[in-house]
Order: structure tokens, then sequence, then C-alpha cells
């Protein structure tokens, strides 16, 4: 039962994806209308700071890790086999 | 004391598993999985202040001291094993659960402790029991990691103990209780390594992803919930408002969460993102304020349940499909819907969702960063909390039950898997909906609302926008298989290069000595002898009488007349019984 749901949302993928960006312009707009709490720093300040924050947060994320394993961590064999 | 052995939670896992074997013999073993730990979360709610105080060779030892703290801690350790064993309740190795019954009552022996010595027994208890859990899976890799984590632990304790020792010599008496920063020495700092070990703090933090991925699947289950939240527990007690575990907590959030997004391995990813969450908690220790330690206390409760909850979904799938690796996976949406649907509320708690237990504890140790003006702290807890969405929210459960078909058509994980699933599900959203059912339980005075509207809003949008980094980056995410190099290298080449050091030029060292010796050094101590001999014999017996030349030319000349032969004996008896008769009869 789950697994035809599901299905049927695969087949529905531009509607899948709409909705999720339909959500992110919600989460920046509400943004805006909601009162702000004294802030504990200046990006409690900006409107859609953690937008930004998220979106370079996980760019950042993936480049740097992703590219330090690859330059130097990762080992297509176990390192530690004799 | 009888009655204090029975009210002490950890005497009925110790007499649990000392009975398992009777009870399988019984064929009760089921039932006996369910009822000992009903019993021991049953016993927690009736404990008196203070119990179990034994003199011992001058020591003071207390095995029971219960406050606020202690109750939030046993709390959700008892519900941690009972829900453990519901999970593990198809496992037939009847020492599996014995070694996890020791292992729980290990932690609820510490958790208890009221002295030093008293924690120790129990902190070693937990080390060597749940090296069992590891063991048990039998495979080589889990049997070499299982001795790596015996190695790190025991060398752990040893250090914790040189603590103890010290603080001992400096005229403290044993009683666990709070240090302050300005006063702590050798004494404390060692205490806090071997606690900051099994809390898995980099450096001290590989045996973790090590031994965790290699442990059988229900043992990783109970390992996940136990070893470092006992270690926060006894931060909180001991080191509350030492600055630098709030330095050292940020930057294992971060750390941990960095080799989680590289990972492939479901287990490894899931081990990688403990040391984030415990650094989470380390770092609210280090704050130390009254809201940053209720947050602690609060994500530990949290944690343990969501954490053991992805355990579980990681664990369902690889007892089905006997695969973990996420390069391996893929599709199982089809198959294991239900065991999907447990992993990602575990998933979507862990990332601090609305409405799941994250949301409710996670945000008050950040919350408590920014009243104390830690900005940086609270940069990198945030950030720390995008990369857990990424990779335990997105990433594990997208590369498992959807991305890249594997074509693997497991069946639905069994009943008593499920049942323990939604078990750590319910919990996981009953926090979230209704906090108070948590935040009643926390130790301390500060009162702290997590749903408003900034809040909210702050949420929607660093997920929303990390969602979309993962939409932009997901091929590039994709899993490989591939291991990566941590910490751990140090030792484990390190001991490989130390063996060749020592087959190589320690062992070509080692001959070369024995070779000068046996030339050079044998040939002159008998030259020596000879020498000193020559010496005693001719100029000490010359100059004192010549006895012991004397001596030897006697003993020559009488050798020279013992020819042995019988022939000469017996005529010479002859002879001699011929004088004596002819003295008797003539004289």
């Amino acid at each position: 039962m789950i697994a035809r749901w599901i299905d049927y949302l695969r087949e529905r993928a531009n509607i899948v994806r709409g909705c999720f960006f339909a959500f992110l312009v919600f989460a920046v707009l509400f943004d805006f209308i909601i009162d702000r709490p004294k802030p504990h720093f200046f990006g409690d300040t900006i409107i859609g700071f953690w937008s930004l924050f998220g979106l370079l947060g996980c760019l950042l994320m993936i480049i740097i890790c992703k590219g330090l394993s690859h330059v130097w961590l990762e080992r297509k064999e176990d390192p530690y086999d004799n | 004391m009888i009655t204090d052995l029975f009210i002490h939670p950890t005497s009925w896992f110790i007499l649990g598993a000392l009975l398992m074997p009777f009870a399988k013999r019984l064929g009760i073993q089921k039932i006996w999985l369910i009822i000992v730990p009903l019993v021991a979360m049953a016993t927690i709610y009736r404990l008196p202040d203070s119990f179990g105080i034994v003199n011992y060779l001058g020591f003071e030892l207390q095995f029971g001291r219960v406050d606020k703290l202690t109750f939030i801690f046993l709390h959700v350790f008892t519900l941690m094993a009972l829900i453990g064993c519901i999970f593990g309740l198809q496992v037939k190795e009847t020492g599996q659960h014995i070694a996890a019954f020791l292992y729980v009552a290990g932690s609820l022996g510490v958790t208890l402790a009221g002295d030093y010595l008293t924690l120790f027994i129990f902190w070693e208890l937990m080390a060597f029991a749940s090296t069992f859990l590891i063991w048990y899976r039998k495979k080589q890799r889990s049997i070499e990691a299982g001795y790596r984590y015996l190695l790190v632990h025991t060398a752990g304790g040893l250090v914790l103990l040189a603590g103890i020792f010290l603080l001992y010599q400096t005229g403290h008496d044993l009683s666990f209780g709070v240090f302050s920063q300005e006063g702590a020495g050798w004494a404390e700092y060692l205490i806090m390594i071997g606690f900051l070990l099994n809390a898995a703090a980099p450096p001290i933090h590989a045996w973790l992803p090590d031994a965790y991925p290699e442990a059988t699947v229900t043992g990783a289950v109970f390992m996940c919930a136990f070893t470092t939240k006992t270690a926060v527990y006894v931060l909180m007690r001991g080191f509350p408002g030492f600055e630098v575990l709030a330095i050292i907590g940020a930057c294992m959030a971060l750390y941990g969460v960095g080799y989680a997004v590289i990972e492939n391995d479901a287990r490894r990813i899931l081990a990688y993102h403990v040391v984030s969450q415990v650094g989470y908690m380390v770092c609210g220790v280090g704050i130390g304020t009254a809201m940053a330690l209720n947050g602690v206390a609060a994500h530990a409760y949290a944690h343990i349940i969501y954490k053991a909850l992805l355990f579980m979904g990681a664990g369902a799938v690889l007892e089905m499909t006997g695969r973990s690796k996420l390069s391996e996976l893929g599709g199982l949406y089809r198959t294991m819907p239900l065991t999907m649907i447990f992993t990602i509320i575990g998933g979507i708690a862990i990332s601090g969702f609305p409405l799941t237990s994250g949301f409710v504890s996670k945000s008050m140790i950040v919350a408590a960063a920014g009243y104390n003006h830690q900005t940086i702290l609270l940069v990198m807890l945030l950030l720390a909390g995008v990369g857990t969405f990424l990779s335990v929210g997105i990433k594990l459960p997208y590369f498992i039950w959807f991305g890249k078909d594997s074509g693997i058509r497991a069946k639905e994980a069994p009943w008593n898997m499920q049942l323990a699933m939604a078990m750590a599900a319910f919990v996981c959203i009953l926090f979230g909906v209704y906090p108070a059912a948590l935040y009643s339980m926390l130790p301390y005075a500060a009162s702290y609302q997590p749903y408003y509207a900034y809040h909210l809003s702050e949420t929607f949008q660093l997920f929303g926008f990390t969602g979309l980094g993962f939409y932009l980056m997901v091929k590039y995410l994709k899993p490989h298989d591939v291991s990566n190099l941590d910490l751990d290298w140090f030792y484990r080449k390190g001991s490989v290069r130390f063996i060749n050091f020592a087959k190589g030029p320690i062992v070509s060292a080692n001959e070369w000595v024995s070779n000068v010796y046996k030339n050079i050094g044998l040939s002159m101590t008998m030259a020596l002898a000879r020498a000193f001999s020559w010496f005693d014999k001719e100029g000490i017996d010359w100059t004192i009488d010549g006895s012991a030349r004397n001596i030897v030319a006697g003993g020559n000349s009488i050798r020279q007349i013992q020819t042995g032969r019988i022939q000469h004996y017996i005529a010479a008896g002859v002879i001699a019984v011929v004088v004596v008769l002819v003295v008797v009869i003539f004289s």
C-alpha cells in the first residue's frame, strides 16, 4: 500500500518538485511576517539569513568533505588489510 | 543491605544475566528478556536518595545516589534496554543477551555511583561486556575490531584510574562530586580525559566508528545508546562549566557530521553521527548554565531513542538483506516500507524537525549558547545541524530506500523489530508534540518554550535550503565503495609499523649485540676467569700456607691408589683381615 503510494508520487515527480519549491518560497516569505525576538547575533536581524546559511552551509560541507575525502582520505581497498 | 541490593536496578540486570541460561533451558528466554527491563524500570521510581553505602578497606563506597539528574538517565536507560531487548528477541544466542544485560547493568551502576571506585568498577564492566556485543558478530573484522575496542577502552580506563589515584593522593575523598574549573589540576583533567574517551571526543574517538559498524545488529542498537551517554552523564556530574568542553563539543559536532557526509556504510554513517550528537551534549556541559544542562539531559534522552531507532532501521536492513553499504542498497521502499517510515521518523527527529523530539531538545543547547553570547559555538552547532539533516535526514534514507534500484526485494523485518522501532518512533513524536513529557523530567530549574515563530522560521529555512543543496548535489553525493582514513590510522598502522620495526631493526640490533658478546665478551670473560683462577691458585694459596695445593696433591695420590678394579679391593680387604687376625692372636 505504502509502496504503491510512493510509486504514484514518483510518477508525478514534477508535482512533488513543485511542492518542494513552493515550500522554499513559503519558508522565506514566512520569515518576513514573524516577530523577531532579541537577536543573539547579527544573523538574527537579517530576513532570510537562515536560508542562505542552510544552502551555503550544505554546499560548502559537501564540497569540502567530499573534496577532502577524494584527495586525501578515501581508499578503494581496506587500508588495513595485510 | 539485602533490601538495598534489591532496589538497585543494576542487580536486576546482573541477576537477569546470571539466570538467562536457565530461562533458555525453561524455554522462557523471550519472556525473561521483557520482564527484567520492566522490573528494573519499575524500581527506579521508588529509589531513596541514598542507599547501598558500604565500608570496604577504609573506603566508603556508595552504590546508590539519586537525584533528578540520575532519574532522567535511569529512565531512558531502562526504557532503551526494554526497546533493545524487544528488537533482539529473535536472537537465539544466550551469550549475546547476557552481554547486553551486563552492559546495561554497568551503565546503570555508573549512573548511580556516588564514589569513584564504584564508578570505576561499573565503568570497566561496561567496556568488557560491550566487547562481546562486537565479537558475537563472529566475523574476522568484528573480532579484530573488538580487540581494538577493548584495548582502547582499557587504556582509557587506566587514564581514569590514574586520575582517581592522583585525586586520592591530593587528600580528596573519592566521593563523586562537582569539580570547579579554577581548582582543576592533573587529577581532574586525567579523569576528564578518561570520560571523554568514552564520549568519543576527537582525537580519541576513532574506536566508535571502528567498532559499532562491526557489532551485531542488536549489539549496535545497545552500544549506540549506553557508552557515550553514560560518559555525558558523568561529565555533567563532574565537569559542568569547563570551557574546554564547550570547544571540544562544538568541534565534535562538526567532525562527526563531516565524516557522516562522506561515509558509505549506513551503520558507520550513524556511528560518526553519534560523535556529532554527543558533541552537542559535551558542548552543553561546557556552557554549563542551567538551561544548557537541561538541554544536555533532554538531548541525551531524545538522542538515545532516535539514534537507537536509526540503528534499528539500518540493522533491520542489514538483517534482511545482509548489506549495509549504501552503494549496494537502493529501492528498498517497495518491500520494506514500514522500516523506511520508522527510520525516516528517526532521521527527521535527529535533524530537529518541528513535532519531533530533536526540535525540543537540541534547540535548548543551541539557545543556551545564544543566551550566553557564544556566537561561534552557536554557528558551529547550527552548521552541524545542517550536516545532520544532509547526512542522516536525507542521504541515508534516500540511498537505502530510493536512489538507484539495487534489485533487492528483501522481506519486511520481523514483528518484534518493527514493534521496537514503532515504540522508539512513538517516543520521538510524543516529545515533539507534547514537550512537557520530557521537560517535566529535567533536573534544573530553567523554563524553555521551543515553539515560537522565529524558531520555526529558522528551522523551515535551514531544512528547506539544505534540501535544495542536496537536490543540486545529489549526483556528487552518490555513494562509492570506499573507506575513509581516520585517526585510528595512528594506532592501526602504527602498531603494524612497530611490529615491522621490531622484526627489522630491533631484531638485527639484538643479533648484532649477541654476536659481539659471543665473540668478544664471552672470550674476554673466559680469559679473565682463567687469570683469576691462576691468581687464586698460585698467588693466594702460596701466600697463605699452600694447604690447597697440598690437599689437591694428596687427593691425587689417593686417586692413584683407587684403581677401580674389584680384585684389588678384595685383595686389600683380605690383607686387612689377616693383619687384624695376626694382631688379635699374637698380642
